[in-house]
């Protein structure tokens, strides 16, 4: 960690809440039957997707948002939401040149340079602005080892067989009410193949950008790692501040077969609201992976710091014998904030091993939730779990709720859960403070060291990233 | 539970009409297995009950009150009933209403003492006997300020019937009670126990549940630290074999600062028995410096069987210590091996194990409980 | 080294200070001149890691009376970190243990911020580690520890250590160490004292706390005061640390009898013994 900076950095505010003035064309707000074969037939898709979004919006019809989770929050009105919005840019373009110069100056912005000379090195990058993804980088290079990375709107038109063949597969569209509404209307996100054996080459990663006030954003990410592959993905979101609330609805899913192995990494910044809770996403994500294959392997690491309401719950189904599940993850919420988050480790495989690591921090008036659930089934003989849960509160009005749920049904199964919440001393404090460590930088250098076994899973770029993050966003909390 | 529930769906056998009067009884419906505290209890052995009324004997009039201790009648009591209940919510539970409406439909007799001094131990069996129905009881337990009481409760059955008793406890400031429930039931029987708890500043509570044998045991202490600055200690330990069904939820609150939780529950569930556990520990803003430990330990014996726990903190204060636990697992391969490396046969030494995981919470009930053999009981028909 | 001329680093003047309203330190006195060491005795609970810590600033105590100048400035205006950037440091009798905290890091960090009241420039990763590793040599320490965190799971002895080495590191004017020496085997006495003395320099001072002659003999002091109820009761020449071998503290309870007998003020100025 770059601690140096932090001193600078815990002074700014969100500084990703500028709106790009860019031309877009969106369907009026509202959602209906015909809305949605609006989105396919803009998309152009093939007569399976249509059949799978129709068949998701009259399962979401007849579901109830669901109201278990530790979260309050205003009635949703679905009808007051643009379901589609893209830059005006006809055409994807083939060549970056041909991108629209403002978009690319917006992910500049972002720290997420697009053109290639400037690329953040190792790392290939698909950008998604609200609806749409505007560029891929490194297509070629990827090509050549026989990985695909691209939008899944471009897989839906050019490898139509591996998206009947896998989508839907992980997260059922009648899974859950926010899954359900993502299949009916998902408009963009990434596709990722990694064929056979092999190795990605490179880190991949996905950018979100929510730009319009009114539009929700509903991507769709799929990742396939075959036999023996495997592949590092990570994304970013961050969103503009305005005083309404936006609704993003995603859903992941990830598929690994018999050796093959996803990291699959989040930084979550979506603009969290203002300190009394005006404004912000309403971030209702379901991220599922299965490990079909045997030996396979899926590790979620997710550092959640923005979004006004976060709902998610990276999950493992561990049906390959020797599969493993981690789950790694960062809750920080300030001021307003509320999140709900955990993960589920379903064992259904035998020898199936799982870990899950969990930091929630919670300040202000926050509150910050753990809810996971561990399950093993009758057949997963000789599986393992160990689960550790660890709230941080700063200052006496942020609430922190543990729920850490264990269903077993084998005998030759172990199950461990622990759990601790503590506060930072004073003692520690002024042990820093005493060697001439400032007291916001002490505060952030424990917090650090509290979420260090979430951040040491993060690609390195990644965690000095995560940490600044943090940083800021304590901001003025402590004290 | 995360995303989608998955409940089982059973709800069959228990038809309206089979339940009925209990509905009726307690002026509210049966609890639906869509209510997430109720998920996973199957009450088709409640509802499979015949529906009569059953009187039990009085359990004090047996047994002669020790200095310190005094029966209330129901007018001296009757300002004290329902405080603890109030104060921990759960006046309006529906355990809690069945029993206030069948205590009411019957004139039950009412187990109400107040202790004033240092009591010594009192051992008080509650049975519901061989006939078919339900059986209630309501006790109620004032203890002074500086007062202390040791105290065991014997719920028992031996027929198709189900126990429903409804505990309120009272401690003022310095007040201790160490309360001991040992509960042996029968596969056909079902046991309600249902245990409020309001403690002032500087009281103890030694509170130890077991409970084995019922066909459903459903068992829920319920405490409040109303100012906090209190101690208390929780054991539970639920043995469950067949059919079974037993079920522990306990919630702990802490309404002011520097209280203390020492609790530990245990379950071993084998054949296709199924084991419940669910604790919930509340720590608002005024509890600051709080002291809260659970852990939830059991052990699966068969692959058949199957163990749900569902611990829940909830906690608005910063300056505390609040940990919990839980493991699941089946007797430790490793102290397998070395018993056995000592000659032991396998099935002795898998009995020695889980003695040695009973007697932790065992030895924590009244002395009196040991004349009862709970250790035979519980583990004897293996 | 005494020099009647050399400037005064702190100067304490009937220092009061009070835990929870229960006063401990009850008018303590105490000069502190350039190129001095100091050493302070006393029974356990006389307030000695009392008065190091009100030095270093720690919020839990409160200051109820007296003043500390720190080159002529109000000590007790500063806070925790400043006291350290601009050169007080305080050799923790109890240093906490500070889990996920990088040893390294935090020595960086330390280091860094001192450098820059300095007017030094900041010292990157490397420049760092070449630094630290030539400090290390100071307390013989092995490089090993700079990757754990901060004190955890360290014995006692390593701990010790690792206070030496920030002194090392942050090269304070003055340096407070509270019973360095306890926990200590015999050679590592031997390498903290060795530390001590090459830090010394006729700029700076060093204040030790401490129940043992055997580290007095290491590090010859100027100074030896005696603590006794949250004063100094007496002080004197490197030989009141010899005569306390011999006749313990007996004679500080018949001191502070005659003091609560009416002799107040006799305890406020501190008396010259040999
Ligand atoms: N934070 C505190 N809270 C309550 N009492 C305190 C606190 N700090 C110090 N005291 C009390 O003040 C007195 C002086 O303590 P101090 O630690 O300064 O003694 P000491 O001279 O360093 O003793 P030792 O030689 O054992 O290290 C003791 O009685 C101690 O209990
Ligand atoms: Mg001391």
């Amino acid at each position: 960690m770059s601690t140096a900076t932090v001193g600078d950095l815990v002074s700014q505010p969100y500084k990703y809440g500028f709106v790009t003035e860019i031309e877009t064309e969106k369907i009026a707000k509202g959602l209906s039957e015909d809305v949605v074969r609006l989105i396919s037939a803009k998309k152009e898709e093939p007569a399976f997707l249509l059949e799978f979004r129709l068949r998701a919006f009259r399962q979401w019809q007849q579901m109830q948002e669901p109201d278990w989770a530790a979260l309050g929050f205003p009635a949703i009105d679905y009808q007051d939401i643009i379901y589609y919005a893209a830059p005006k840019q006809q055409q994807k373009k083939t060549s970056l040149d041909e991108v629209d110069p403002k978009l690319l100056e917006t992910f500049d912005k972002l720290g997420i340079p697009l053109s290639e000379q400037k690329r953040l090195s190792n790392v290939a990058v698909d950008a998604v602005f609200d609806s749409v993804s505007i560029a891929t980088t490194f297509k070629e290079q990827l090509a050549e080892h026989g990985v695909i990375f691209c939008s899944i709107s471009e897989a839906v038109k050019e490898h139509p067989e591996l998206i009947e063949r896998y989508l839907g597969t992980v997260v059922p569209s009648n899974d859950n009410y926010f899954a359900a509404l993502n299949s009916a209307v998902f408009s963009d996100g990434s596709f990722v193949f990694i064929p056979k054996g092999v190795e990605c080459p490179m880190e991949l990663s996905t950018y979100f950008r929510i730009n319009s006030g009114d539009t929700g954003q509903f991507e769709r990410t799929l990742i396939v790692a075959e036999e023996g592959a495997s592949v590092s993905y990570l994304e970013g979101c961050t969103a503009p501040m305005f005083d309404t609330n936006q609704l993003h609805a995603a859903v992941v899913e990830l598929v690994v077969l018999d050796d093959a192995s996803i990291k699959y990494s989040t930084v979550q910044n979506w603009y969290a609201g203002d300190e009394n809770g005006v404004g912000g996403i309403y971030n209702f994500v379901t991220k599922r992976g299965q490990c079909r294959g045997d030996r396979s392997k899926i590790s979620w690491t997710q550092v959640e710091t923005g979004s006004a309401i976060t709902w998610k719950y990276p999950s493992c189904v561990l049906q390959g014998a020797d599969s493993v599940g981690e789950f790694y993850s960062v809750a920080l919420t300030n001021n307003k904030q509320q999140a709900d988050t955990g993960t589920k480790m379903i064992h259904v495989g035998p020898r199936s091993r799982s870990t899950i690591v969990s930091k929630g921090i919670s300040a202000g008036h926050s509150s910050n939730s753990y809810r996971g659930l561990v399950q093993i089934g009758p057949k997963a003989v000789g599986a393992r779990n160990y689960s550790q849960c660890d709230s941080m509160l700063i200052g006496d009005q942020a609430a922190a709720n543990t729920y850490p749920y264990i269903r077993c049904q084998q005998p030759d199964a172990a199950i461990e859960h622990e759990a601790s919440t503590c506060r930072i001393s004073e003692d520690q404090l002024f042990y820093l403070q005493s060697r001439g460590i400032g007291f916001e930088e002490a505060v952030s250098m424990m917090v650090s060291g509290f979420c260090r076994d979430v951040f040491n899973q993060l690609p390195m770029e990644f965690a000095a990233e995560a940490d600044k993050l943090l940083a800021l966003k304590l901001e003025g909390s402590v004290g | 539970m995360v995303a989608t529930p998955t409940a089982p769906t059973s709800t069959g056998r228990a038809g309206a009409g089979d339940a009925a009067w209990l509905a009726t009884l307690a002026g509210a419906p049966l609890p639906s297995r869509r209510q997430e505290d109720w998920r996973f209890t199957d009450l088709k052995a409640l509802t499979a009950l015949e529906p009569q009324m059953i009187t039990p004997a009085d359990p004090l009039a047996a047994v002669d009150l020790p200095a310190g201790l005094e029966r209330l009648s129901s007018s001296s009591a009757a300002p004290w009933l329902g405080q603890a209940l109030a104060a921990t919510a759960s006046a309006e539970h529906w355990p809690v209403l069945l029993n206030s409406g069948a205590s009411a439909a019957q004139a039950c007799p009412l187990l109400a003492l107040r202790v004033f001094g240092a009591a010594g131990s009192l051992d008080l069996h509650l049975d519901a006997g061989s006939t078919a129905g339900l059986a209630t009881f309501r006790l109620l337990l004032v203890l002074e300020p500086g007062s202390s009481l040791e105290l065991l409760l014997r719920p028992s059955s031996s027929g198709p019937n189900a126990l429903s008793l409804v505990s309120e406890v009272i401690l003022a400031p310095g007040a201790e009670l160490k309360l001991g429930s040992l509960a042996f039931g029968t596969e056909e029987s079902c046991l309600f126990q249902h245990t409020a708890v309001v403690q002032a500043a500087g009281s103890r509570l030694d509170h130890t549940a077991v409970a084995g044998g019922w066909g459903l045991a459903r068992l829920e202490p319920r405490i409040l630290q109303r100012d906090g600055q209190a101690f208390s200690r929780l054991r539970g330990l639920q043995v469950c074999r067949g059919a079974e069904l037993a079920d522990t939820h306990t919630w702990v609150r802490f309404d002011g600062p520097e209280g203390e939780l020492d609790q530990l529950h245990k379950a071993v569930a084998d054949d296709q028995a199924r084991s419940v556990f669910n604790g919930a520990v509340r720590v608002p803003r005024a509890a600051q410096r709080t002291n809260a430990a659970q852990l939830s330990r059991s052990l699966l014996l068969s692959d058949r069987a199957r163990i749900d726990t569902k611990p829940e903190l909830e906690i608005v204060a910063d300056d505390v210590k609040c940990a919990h636990g839980a493991t699941v697992s089946r007797l430790q391969s490793e102290e397998l091996f070395y018993l056995r490396s000592r000659g032991i046969a396998s099935d002795q030494a898998a009995q020695l194990l889980q003695r040695a995981f009973c007697e932790e919470v065992l030895r924590d009930l009244p002395a009196a409980a040991a004349s009862h053999g709970p250790l035979l009981t519980l583990l004897g028909r293996a | 080294m005494i020099r009647p001329d050399a400037p005064v680093l702190l100067d304490i003047r009937d220092l009061q200070a009070a835990v929870e309203d229960q006063p401990i330190l009850k008018g303590v006195n105490l000069t502190i001149r350039a190129g001095e060491i100091h050493a302070v005795m006393g029974r356990n609970g006389s307030g000695k890691s009392t008065l190091s810590k009100v030095l270093a600033g720690h919020p839990a105590y409160t200051v109820t009376g007296g003043r500390v100048l720190y080159k002529g400035e109000n000590l007790l205006e500063f806070d925790p970190e400043q006291r350290a950037c601009i050169g007080l440091f305080l050799g923790f009798q109890y240093p906490v243990e500070i889990p996920g905290v990088s040893n390294l890091e935090f020595l960086r960090v330390a280091t860094n911020a001192r450098r820059a009241e300095q007017g030094f420039e900041e010292l990157d990763t490397f420049a760092f580690e070449d630094l630290v590793r030539e400090r290390l040599a100071v307390v013989q320490m092995d490089p090993a520890f700079l990757e754990r965190s901060v004190n955890e799971g360290f014995s006692g002895g390593e701990k010790k250590r690792n206070e030496i080495l920030q002194m090392a590191l942050l090269e304070p004017l003055v340096a407070i160490l509270d019973e360095t020496d306890s926990g200590l085997d015999i050679d590592a006495l031997r390498i903290v004292a060795g530390g001590v003395n090459q830090l010394a320099s006729p700029d700076n001072a060093t204040l030790l706390i401490t129940h043992y002659q055997r580290l007095l003999d290491l590090i010859t002091p100027d100074h030896v005061h005696v603590m006794a109820a949250g004063r100094i009761l007496r002080s004197g020449g490197k030989e009141l640390a010899l005569e306390l071998e011999r006749t313990g503290y007996d004679w500080v309870d018949q001191e502070l009898d005659r003091l609560a007998a009416g002799g107040q003020e006799a305890g406020r100025t501190p008396v010259e013994v040999g």
